[in-house]
């Protein structure tokens, strides 16, 4: 059965391509996507297919989800968000910003503890594991556990294992997980804490080893539209998202997808 | 929004860490700030316009350059940063005497523009005067030129002390956000910024900036007015 909004996004695409097909260089129609920084890399190819299949152009902005969340509460522009937890979500949704009905889960992520590639360290990751005394003198880089999603998820897994009090005093907190994680990738903090896809990106880096899933709540990755910005555009970088195409990408990255 | 006006132990700790920052940053430049501008006013040597454009360079670049470049250059990695750990222990990575380098780096063009201009505008004849007189070039520059500058001096002083408090960019992309070491008070406010729900603690934040650079700007002033009074009486 053919719903009424999905036969109007059709019938809306029909015409706008119906349109586009005299002038050939009629501008695809923007989404503007505010996305966690950790989906920098994977958004980046995933729009450049979305611009390849002729339905529209993204105009990505990438930051910690936090950050996000707040210009999307000032009124940035957004019509798409990507968040890297629930909180940032919900914190949207309760001030009455996302559109209804339009939120789901995309993805899923893990925690790893990471080094610079030519680092010999190994840690395993139990209770009370000697994570202050690996770091000697250096610091253990993290995004900013008081806002950016993956500090928020390392916090909970340290005091979790009991050694949070330990390494308090000794983070470098990066304003996103890109921030943490190009610390370590230079060789200025010795051990860091970013997603595995992020590790992944980097040749500068190594996974030292990966947090158990039991250390902290799953990481879920939100998406929804921005209320008041539901264009035909940004419904089918939506539905783009969830398509075959785009999951090969994020599971190439290393995303779990739902 | 504004539930008292006490301080709150995070903006105790983000404006004396700014204070002490900023005093470091301007009391390690002035020696050297004095020195360049006397260099400046006084000399003339080959490849003097470079060096003038070389100290300027801060003022003009954008702080996120200076900031990177002190990554680079002084990180734990970098060329002069790892000699200095390996050889002396030293290190300006992610504690406050890195934000003390930011700071002093980019403030240090005003202090010395200050005191090049003041150079610039006292008597020569009075140092030569000295010299005939039988005074040495030491004895010249500390009991005639350097009292004749402090109007000068001080202007310099306030001038990189409040560029100093407001540093955000060269800090934060050098020694990233450390409370306690690296978040001044700009960095503070940004990272309330970030923070949905952070609004009320940014306003507080913003009047407490206001507040002290108003009180900075107040002081040099009185003090300017001070010793020009003495200099001239």
């Amino acid at each position: 059965m053919v719903t009424r909004r999905s036969f109007i996004s059709l019938a809306s695409f029909v015409f706008a391509a119906a349109l586009s097909l005299p002038a050939q260089a009629a501008p695809l129609p923007e989404v503007t996507v505010f996305a966690a920084a950790s989906t920098t890399d994977a958004i980046n190819e995933i729009g450049a297919l979305f611009e390849k299949s002729g339905q529209g152009k993204i105009v990505p902005s990438y930051a910690s989800s936090s950050t996000l969340a707040r210009q999307i509460e000032n009124g940035a522009p957004a019509q798409l968000f990507i968040s890297a937890d629930e909180k940032w979500a919900n914190y949207l949704d309760e001030k009455k910003l996302l559109s209804p009905g339009t939120r789901s889960v995309l993805l899923g992520n893990r925690l790893a503890l990471i080094a610079p590639k030519d680092s010999r360290v190994a840690l395993a990751i139990e209770p009370g594991f000697p994570l202050a005394a690996r770091l000697g003198d250096g610091r253990l880089s993290v995004g900013d556990p008081d806002h950016v999603p993956v500090g928020l998820y390392t916090k909970e897994a340290l005091e979790k294992l009991g050694v949070w009090k330990d390494v308090e005093g000794k983070l470098a907190r990066g304003d996103s997980v890109r921030a943490a994680l190009a610390y370590v990738g230079r060789g200025e903090c010795p051990l860091g804490i970013v997603y595995t896809t992020d590790a992944a990106v980097d040749p500068n880096v190594r996974i030292v080893t990966v947090f158990p899933e039991n250390t902290h709540t799953p990481i879920t990755y939100p998406v929804a539209l921005i209320k008041g910005q539901e264009t035909d555009a940004a419904r089918n970088f939506l539905a783009f998202l969830k398509s075959d195409a785009a999951k090969q990408v994020f599971e190439r990255y290393g995303f779990a997808t739902k | 929004m504004i539930d008292s006006l006490a301080l709150t132990p995070f903006e105790v700790e983000a404006l004396t860490l700014s204070l002490w920052v900023s005093g470091w940053a301007v009391l390690a430049s002035l020696p050297p700030g004095i020195a360049c501008a006397w260099l400046l006013a006084r000399c003339r040597f080959p490849g003097k316009s470079l060096v003038d454009g070389l100290i300027h360079l801060p003022l003009v670049l954008p702080p996120v350059v200076v900031g990177y470049a002190l990554l680079v250059t002084f990180g734990r990695r970098g060329v002069v940063g790892a000699w200095l750990y390996d050889t002396f222990g030293f290190t300006f990575a992610f504690n406050w005497k890195g934000a003390a380098l930011a700071s002093a780096v980019i403030a240090f063009p005003l202090l010395v523009r200050a005191v090049r201009l003041s150079l610039d505008s006292i008597d020569k004849g009075l140092e030569d005067a000295a010299r005939t007189l039988g005074a040495g070039p030491v004895r010249v520059f500390f009991t005639i030129t350097l009292p004749l500058v402090t109007p000068g001096i001080i202007t310099g002083v306030i001038l990189a002390f409040a560029r100093s408090l407001s540093e955000f960019g060269a800090t934060i992309t050098f020694v990233s956000n450390i409370p306690g070491e690296t978040r001044t008070l700009p960095i503070a406010l940004y990272t309330l910024t970030q923070v949905p729900g952070g609004d009320a603690g940014a306003i507080r934040l913003c009047i407490i900036s206001v507040v002290v650079a108003f009180i900075a700007l107040i002081a040099s002033e009185i003090l300017a007015r001070r010793v020009s009074r003495r200099i001239e009486g």
